[in-house]
């Protein structure tokens, strides 16, 4: 499968009379893109809200962020979700490249949301801080989960997904400035060069813990908690076959941002050929029962076993709870002698103290750290603020609280913050842009 | 927790699915339990099978709390 | 002119050998020994006094050892503590961990120490000393004294330990996150490491996996008479959260009434509810017996099979929350469980 992202280079992003793209410069009609977000009745209140790298801006609560793609065979941006189900990862695209559009709630936060500051102290917490962000501002009807810590959030996450595409839509006719190329063919298939090469699978575990409809990572709009692990080709990750779910604490959370521009698929694509033979993607998941963990870990050994390969990249999407779905695949891995690197962030408590993983095997031998969910984070006001700001010490965010009794609440009077890296949107990155590592002290 | 209580002399049995991490965070008696969100009883089923279920493995529990072992011990339901 | 105090054993405080180990503590002014090269090594710092006690006399007597330590020092000023080095000396290397420990935590003044790496004194106590790693012998006197004069330097300049890599001292367990210096993605480490792990050469896993700390077993029951007590981390509490319990990160826990219920009600009729964020809410909700049994063990108690149900259960949040905050609420449920004579604990997990 062959898969030709063409790249515009958006340098500016401004609102006008004719929705266009001219040299480096994205103008937005503001009513006809709102009009692609009241599509579903469901939103009640939306605007959009334009920031970029270095505004003295503050965006919370952040549910999602989406790079604005269009497919050029006119099919939908995330089948199952914008449109109706079919297979992606085959032929052109087009993506409006350094910015995204970020669904932030007007006033309502949940436990999986983040927040985003796009200057000083805070910015380095999250690669969004480096892109120019479109954000819906929106609110809805859907009063059954108003004031609950879980939310699905459906209303604004589709909205913000229907706009992501409708944005991709304007360089639709356009020349690209750039072309990215992934390609890879049947595994069988491959020349013998390639197929003397060390064989690699890069095996994901999407979170999907939620045993409700609505919350989790979707495959084509199928939610993944509903999955057994399978076999896909990476070019369907890159393409929009799997957008984020709506649970898990956010610096953990692969929006689907991350999983459309997925470092770790472009880093082996570019090993490809040369020192490894990169087979594909084993999609696996973070389901919550000791069985359904052992036996997505039999699935995911049985595949790559199958598949041959030699080696493997494992990321799981989460902490706690879900260490136990990286150690036991980990461990299948390596039992199977297909050795093994993962890639994972931490919870070592606010003390640094507490164990890295909930749980440990002397075959993870191999690991790459991203980050400490539980790093506690002080931050000065800013001085305006996408969404709401109480939204982070209100609505159970998991990196920010109602009141401390030696730290006082996530939000202070003077707008200054308090939290822990836990509520930072997508800040550790484990799809493979964390900077971040851990060291012991 | 299941460390401490233990320390203390306080006799204790775990009871959790992911009997890894019961394994990982020290706890001598564990008994599993049948899922995260609902270790002893699973909607799914009818109220009857959920009390059965509930029953017995609580019962394994209090067992386990009496038997002298070792070593950490996952008692088999 | 900063001030620093060292702990020497008998023998290298001067005292005798093995023969003089017994020796009880004392304390002297000024520098004794290694003493001299500490102090010299120190920038804008001097050694003032120095501890010395023999091994046996702390190995067989330490309470009392560090009693009249810890007393030496009341009266004194001092912003460092050193202890050592103790090359692969065991009884040394043990003595040094108690009293910087003990000095630690008396005094808040940052304590190091520096041991071989076989010296059980390192495995003992790494979490709460610096402790640098030492050769196996006095011949190493100069570079070990060194290593701990270097990095007491720093820390009385106000700077910070880059690492327990970069400044040499034993893992204390203690992590945080950091931004590369270089910027390298984890991407490129990954890959890296991959290559490297498939080619069978040499690499460092960025997380190294810990020991684990087993407790002795505690005895077995007669369950006939028991006192019984229900914990859980799985959330459980009054609709009302009225000891406002975090849902994460929890650094509180309550303990609620149970006396005359058969079972617990559930969050539709305003009793008790799940607050626990890292798990689907909806079963526990329903019917928090799911998370604490208490209908079960009623029936086993009506029964005979046990004596009786503690009239309290016990509740926190296990998600995110720290182990030290763990220990802590722990040990202030303890408090409550022995003075209610409990006999035995099911703690629930989710």
């Amino acid at each position: 499968m062959k898969l030709e992202i063409g790249n515009f280079q958006v340098q500016k992003v401004e609102f006008g009379k004719t929705s266009s793209y001219k040299d480096g410069t994205l103008t937005i009609n503001k009513e006809e893109a709102l009009a692609v977000v009241f599509e579903d009745e469901h939103i009640t209140d939306a605007d959009l809200v334009l920031t970029k790298p270095g505004d003295d801006v503050r965006i919370v609560p952040v549910k999602e962020a989406i790079e604005p793609r269009f497919r050029l065979n006119g099919g939908p941006a995330f089948p199952g979700v914008t449109g109706k189900i079919e297979r992606v990862g085959e032929g052109k695209a087009v993506a409006l490249k350094n910015c995204s559009v970020l669904a932030v709630g007007k006033h309502w936060g949940s436990f999986g949301d983040g927040l985003i500051d796009m200057s000083g102290e805070g910015a380095k917490y999250t690669i969004f801080s480096k892109l120019i962000n479109i954000c819906l501002v929106a609110d809805t009807d859907e009063e059954f989960e108003r004031r609950e810590q879980q939310k699905k959030n459906h209303a604004i996450r589709w909205a913000a997904h229907r706009l992501a595409e409708y944005l991709g839509s304007i360089v639709k006719d356009m020349t690209p400035e750039s072309t990215e190329t992934f390609e890879l063919g049947p595994i069988t298939k491959r020349d013998e060069k390639v197929k003397s090469l060390p064989s690699v699978v890069y095996v994901m575990q999407p979170q999907s813990q939620m045993e409700e409809l609505g919350y989790n990572d979707l495959v084509y709009g199928w939610d993944t908690n509903r999955m057994l692990p399978t076999f896909m080709h990476p070019n369907e990750i890159l393409d929009g076959a799997i957008i984020s779910g709506s649970f898990m604490p956010c610096s953990s959370k692969w929006s689907t941002y991350d999983f459309q521009n997925c470092p770790t698929i472009k880093g082996l694509y570019n090993e490809h050929g040369k020192t490894i033979n990169f087979l594909g993607v084993i999609m696996s998941n973070l389901n919550v029962a000791l069985e359904q963990k052992e036996r997505a870990g039999m699935f995911v050994q049985q595949i790559a076993s199958s598949l041959g390969a030699d080696a493997a990249i494992l990321a799981e999407e989460g902490y706690g709870n879900p260490d136990a779905d990286f150690i036991e695949c980990f461990r299948v891995l390596e039992e199977a002698g297909i050795k093994t690197v993962g890639m994972t962030n931490e919870c070592t408590g606010r003390d640094g103290q507490s164990q890295p993983l909930v749980t440990l095997d002397e075959s993870a031998d191999a690991i790459v750290s991203c980050g400490n969910v539980s790093a506690l984070i002080e931050l000065p006001p800013m001085g305006t603020v996408i969404g709401e700001l109480d939204a982070l010490k209100r609505d159970g965010l998991s990196g920010g609280w109602e009141d401390d009794e030696k730290l006082g609440p996530s939000v202070k009077e003077d707008g200054s913050i308090i939290m822990e890296n836990n509520s930072m949107f997508c800040g550790d990155s484990v799809l493979g842009q964390s900077v971040k590592t851990m060291r012991e002290f | 927790m299941v460390k401490e209580i233990e320390k203390a002399g306080i006799t204790i049995v775990q009871m959790a699915n992911l009997i890894p991490v019961a394994k990982t965070v020290g706890a001598n008696r564990m008994v599993p339990t049948i899922s995260i969100p609902y270790p002893l009883g699973d909607p799914q089923t009818s109220k009857e099978e959920q009390w059965k279920l509930r029953y017995h493995r609580v019962g394994v529990a209090l067992d386990a709390l009496a038997t002298e072992v070792e070593e950490q011990t996952v008692f088999e339901v | 002119m900063k001030k620093g105090i060292l702990y020497l054993n008998q023998f290298f405080g001067q005292i005798g050998g093995e023969d003089k180990a017994d020796y009880a503590p004392t304390i002297q002014e000024g520098q004794v020994g290694a003493g001299m090269l500490l102090s010299n090594l120190l920038e804008d710092a001097e050694i003032t006094h120095t501890l010395i006690c023999g091994d046996n006399f702390m190995g067989s007597n330490e309470e009392e050892a560090v009693e009249k330590l810890l007393g030496f020092l009341e009266d004194k000023e001092f912003d460092i503590f050193f202890a050592g080095p103790a090359f692969q000396a065991g009884r040394y290397g043990n003595a040094c961990g108690v009293i910087c420990k003990a000095v630690k935590e008396k005094f808040d003044v940052p304590v190091i120490s520096s041991m071989h790496k076989e010296n059980p004194g390192v495995d003992m106590f790494k979490k709460d000393v610096f402790i640098f790693k030492g050769g196996d012998s006095a011949a190493k006197m100069k570079d070990d004294m060194t290593k701990m004069a270097e990095f007491g330097n720093k820390l009385l300049k106000g700077e910070k330990s880059e690492g327990a890599e970069a400044e040499g001292y034993y893992h204390r367990g203690i992590r945080h996150q950091v931004w590369l210096e270089d910027e390298t993605p984890a991407v490129v480490r990954a890959i890296d490491m991959l290559l490297k792990k498939i080619n069978d050469e040499p690499f460092t896993s960025e997380l190294p996996i810990p020991e684990l700390e087993t407790v002795p077993v505690a005895p077995a029951i007669a369950l006939e008479n028991a006192k019984i007590a229900l914990v859980t981390s799985g959330g459980i509490v009054p609709v009302d959260n009225p000891d406002h319990i975090q849902s994460a990160s929890a650094t509180r826990w309550g303990r609620y009434s149970i006396a005359d219920m058969d079972k617990l009600d559930n969050r539709a009729n305003g009793a008790f509810k799940t607050i626990h964020a890292g798990y689907d809410p909806a079963a526990a909700d329903a019917d928090p017996n799911v998370c604490v049994p208490l209908d079960a063990l009623r029936a086993y108690e009506k029964e005979g099979k046990i004596g009786s149900i503690h009239e309290y259960f016990y509740t926190t949040v296990g998600t995110g929350t720290t182990e030290a905050e763990a220990a802590r609420m722990a040990q202030e449920m303890i408090e409550h469980l022995k003075a209610d004579e409990v006999d035995a604990v099911i703690l629930t997990s989710t």
